[in-house]
């Protein structure tokens, strides 16, 4: 009851005020309006981190680190993009700082996903390579696509999936992403395909083998 | 025409975002019409963004969300005093 009502008073904080508002009033040492600020962006960056590391543990420490890094240095936020946008950077940050352990691959050239680099074969008359889906869900358990896409988006490498989540999971322009990954905008674009077309390629080659194996 | 599926798929999420020049989204479209290989490319691509947009929304651990607050309000004393 105690703690409702406590969430309540940041809830209607939030909504009395706007970002800008909130920001202000945190940087000039408001508790109250940074946990707003926090309690607006807590899920998100807990459902990027679990989706960057695919380890729960990972990710709450992911989260703890990311708001304690913005309390230690919310007076360098100066509005120039969304406090959200400024948050996701910290947590990637933190993300990356925990996968640095393991062995970071690239994705195969973009023609390579093409199912045959030559174009007298791609269009011989009939001639079909690609494994059409149709419709996953009438052929597969929802769990079992579910399995299917986390392998897939966990398999990517780091600087993929993060393009391909803040790109579609968490709907950021691609220039917005450009700034938080530090990258061109042409370069982040060629990220955000790659990632899309090797995703793809994986949850395709899972698809055909059970609709090969389990589907009648 | 066989070389187009090539210089096409540069332009595929721009197209597939809605973010591509219309008479280049009608080329495309055009020879979507003709190539099964893109055809099936096309909607695998946009079936992948929607399979990975599915599931339901990860919320924090209640564990989390219990201690955090006190966590977050230490430092913040720490930074500008009670």
């Amino acid at each position: 009851m105690v703690k409702a009502t406590f969430l309540n008073r940041f809830i209607l904080y939030f909504y009395l005020m706007n970002e800008s508002e909130l920001i202000k009033k945190a940087q000039a040492g408001d508790f109250e309006a940074f946990s707003a600020l926090v309690n607006a962006s807590k899920n998100k960056i807990y459902a990027l981190a679990l989706k960057m590391t695919a380890n729960p543990q990972d990710a709450e420490d992911i989260v703890q680190d990311t708001f304690l890094k913005a309390i230690d240095n919310i007076e360098q936020f100066r509005g120039e993009s969304a406090f959200g946008t400024w948050l996701y950077s910290i947590a990637l940050n933190q993300a990356r700082a925990h996968l640095a352990k393991q062995k970071q691959t690239d994705l195969k050239p973009i023609e390579d996903y093409l199912p045959a680099r030559s174009a007298e074969e791609l269009h011989r008359e009939g001639v079909v390579h690609l494994f059409d889906w149709k419709d996953p869900h009438q052929k597969l358990e929802d769990e079992q696509l579910r399995t299917i896409i986390d392998n897939a988006i966990a398999e990517l490498p780091a600087k993929y999936r993060e393009a391909f989540l803040l790109r579609y999971i968490e709907e950021l322009s691609i220039k917005e992403i450009s700034k938080i990954i530090n990258e061109s905008v042409a370069s982040t674009k060629s990220r955000v395909l790659r990632a899309r077309l090797a995703l793809r390629d994986h949850i395709s080659k899972a698809l055909e083998d059970k609709y090969g194996t389990e589907v009648s | 025409m066989g070389r187009k599926c090539l210089d096409y798929i540069n332009d595929l999420n721009d197209y597939l975002d809605g973010e591509l020049d219309p008479s280049l989204c009608e080329e495309i479209e055009k020879h979507i019409g003709h190539c099964e290989n893109c055809r099936i490319m096309v909607d695998t691509m946009k079936q992948t963004v929607t399979l990975c947009r599915e599931g339901k929304p990860e919320k924090l651990p209640a564990a989390l969300e219990d201690k955090l607050g006190g966590i977050l309000k230490a430092r913040w004393e720490k930074k500008f005093g009670k």
